[in-house]
């Protein structure tokens, strides 16, 4: 049988008696005839620069600068896109926060009555599951960022940085009108019987800050579930609950420093200190103070350093991160 | 999988019409080393893999990650080892060294699976390399009809962002707009999403799009495969006209008659290792034997009454008896 011999041909058990090479199979490998130190000084002879090792930190930096437009579009692309698939459109990237955030308003405002010692419990929960929103989609997609880009990964040059700083832009530009309603409710929720005023007051003009930090905070956690979950693809299973833990232990929906007395007393200062100077913590402590009139949260300025501290922190810890993990990404 | 198993869908000369490639014939005036290949190799990491079955069958390319030990507890666990970290890897080029110089138009022909692609995706920097290195002078572009777009977008926004990761800017974008409308000749489903699209005209979009930028070192991975005559002819005065600003060329195709039409060397990959460099008509003179020696192989056993089902039923009975 024909396919036989071939078998046998391709795995080279027989020679052929014909003269000459065997027509099913191919040369041997060719042996260069340089070897790998000539070349490499033919190399470096002509000046020549070794793809595919991390550029410079310094020079990434402006590279990655460079590409702004590009994140931009690709960015403002992404946002558009993800909602284009449905009759309401982009009438979804409003609607999912409000219906998110009605669903804990009627679970821990009203039946479990968790936010009791706060005069405003919609707007403490509007404003914190809003903002949260915002930072727990920021991780899951710099998560997914390298592995749902590995084609264009795989055929253009770019800094890879630009990917999950285009995922966290995409989620700003869907943030900025949900913002808006979230204010709108802010306002509303102090027509209520029983709850008090709310006021727009001089300090709502501090609201695009602590978003400019949140976002920059955003950044910085994206580059590092990016880098880790492009190596270790396993740890996104993770993040989900993480990102759990976070948002419970974070008072995105009930103000959790409240409940710090329970703890035994030795541990009570430092679990107290943790939870309220944690990134999230921070973030939505200032975001609150600024929109409402509640008296138990008043502007504090350290605050503000605090959250800008977090934002520049992480920034830099998580852009050094991911660039020093540049040169695996798209490999697999 | 064996040799014979390979697809060895190549076309001969069906790709081109000779009058498409009337012309002279492409003259290569040899100046400095552009690009040297250190000993490259590239391993995929593949999750959820087969490599067990696959490395039995003999693909000398596919292994597992860990080498496997007989233990009697790795055996009581190797039944569960392929649904719990079943991790294999794609030895996909395995030591390819070569120097590229100034003015040459290197063409890479090999069988399907061969590593032709993977090998041009590596010297172009974008799939980073296990271990040995690839060194360039410029920036090499990879012109290709593969790069992803985003389907659910409109032509108009993929050109955008098509433009500016090739690195242009968004002036050199608008600039060119119209140009890569017009090449790619869809008119005004430039402003419908591209999954609308029918395959030639994402195909023409993409390739338009990509050689929007020219570059230094210009890499074309099949893009000459698609669409009609009138856009074959169009495309390959498009890759005449950058190569005469870019200098050096690197071909993938299965056409063998692009590749002589195009190339002054031709490179041959087989299973990730290089196994002939030289001119065009020698190298393409051996891989012509080969790829007809092996069509006359497949097409004799098929002659013969046997399916290729009911071969691969066959294998395991002559395995055994020999």
């Amino acid at each position: 049988m024909t396919t036989d011999t071939t078998t046998d041909a391709a795995s080279g058990d027989r020679g052929k008696p014909e003269p000459g090479r065997d027509p099913l199979r191919p040369p041997e490998p060719v042996v260069p005839d340089t070897t790998s130190q000539e070349r490499r000084a033919i190399a470096e002879q002509f000046g020549l620069q070794q793809m595919g090792v991390r550029p410079p930190l310094g020079k990434y930096i402006r590279d990655v600068a460079s590409r702004w437009a590009f994140i931009r579009v690709l960015g403002t692309a992404t946002a558009y896109s993800k909602n284009q698939n449905n009759y309401l459109g982009q009438l979804w990237a409003v609607l999912n926060p409000i219906l998110n955030a009605t669903v804990y308003i009627l679970i821990f405002g009203i039946l479990l009555g968790t936010t009791r010692g706060l005069e405003n419990a919609i707007a403490f929960i509007v404003i914190g599951t809003f903002l949260y929103r915002f930072f727990e989609q920021s991780v899951h997609a710099g998560s997914r960022s390298i592995a749902q880009k590995t084609n264009l990964i795989r055929s253009l040059h770019f800094p890879r940085a630009v990917l999950p700083i285009a995922q966290v832009v995409s989620l700003l530009t869907t943030l900025v009108p949900a913002l808006v309603v979230m204010c709108a409710i802010v306002l509303l929720s102090g027509l209520l019987p029983k709850y008090p005023m709310e006021h727009i007051t001089w300090s709502w003009l501090l609201l695009p800050a602590i978003v400019a930090l949140m976002w920059v905070f955003n950044t910085g956690v994206a580059f590092i579930v990016a880098r880790a979950v492009a190596i270790t693809p396993d740890l996104d299973n993770i993040i989900g609950f993480v990102l759990r833990l976070v948002m419970y232990g974070s008072g995105v929906i009930f103000p959790v420093t409240h409940y710090v007395y329970r703890l035994p007393e030795a541990v009570q200062p430092v679990i107290g200190a943790i939870l309220e100077y944690q990134p999230i913590g921070v973030f939505l402590y200032v975001a609150r103070s600024i929109l409402t009139q509640e008296p138990s949260m008043p502007q504090d300025p350290w605050m503000w350093l605090w959250a800008a501290g977090w934002a520049v922190v992480t920034f830099v810890v998580g852009f050094i991160v991911f660039w020093r993990g540049e040169e695996r990404y798209g490999r697999d | 999988m064996t040799e014979s198993d390979l697809h060895l869908d190549v076309d001969l000369d069906e790709e081109f019409e000779p009058e498409d490639l009337e012309g002279p014939k492409p003259v290569a005036t040899v100046g400095d080393p552009v690009l040297v290949v250190d000993d490259l190799h590239i391993v995929y990491r593949v999750f959820g893999g087969k490599a067990k079955q696959v490395a039995a069958k003999g693909a000398e390319n596919v292994r597992e990650a860990k080498a496997p030990k007989r233990s009697l507890l790795r055996r009581l666990v190797s039944s569960t080892s392929q649904h719990v970290g079943a991790v294999s890897e794609v030895h996909a080029v395995r030591g390819i060294s070569f120097v590229a110089r100034h003015g040459e138009s290197i063409g890479i022909v090999g069988i399907n699976g061969s590593g032709k692609s993977t090998l041009l995706r590596a010297i172009t920097g974008l799939i980073p390399p296990r271990s040995g290195g690839v060194y360039v002078a410029g920036e090499p572009a990879l012109l290709g009809v593969n790069a992803a777009l985003m389907p659910q977008l409109t032509g108009e926004r993929n050109i955008w962002i098509g433009g500016l990761a090739l690195g242009l800017t968004p002036k050199q974008v608008e600039e060119r707009f119209d140009e890569v409308v017009e090449f790619a000749d869809i008119g005004d489903f430039v402003y419908m999403p591209m999954k609308t699209y029918s395959s030639g005209m994402g195909a023409r979009l993409r390739f338009a799009i990509s050689s929007a930028a020219t570059p230094d070192i210009l890499m074309i991975d099949e893009a000459l495969a698609t669409g009609d005559a009138a856009f074959k002819a169009r495309s390959k005065a498009r890759i005449d006209e950058v190569r005469k600003n870019a200098g050096t060329i690197f071909l993938v195709s299965h056409s063998i008659s692009t590749v002589e039409a195009m190339c002054t060397r031709v490179l041959w990959v087989h299973q990730g290792q290089l196994v002939m460099d030289g001119g065009t008509e020698e190298v393409l003179a051996e891989y012509r034997k080969f790829v007809r020696a092996h069509r006359l192989a497949r097409s004799s056993a098929r002659a013969g009454g046997v399916g290729p089902r009911a071969r691969s039923k066959q294998r395991p009975k002559k395995q055994a008896a020999s």
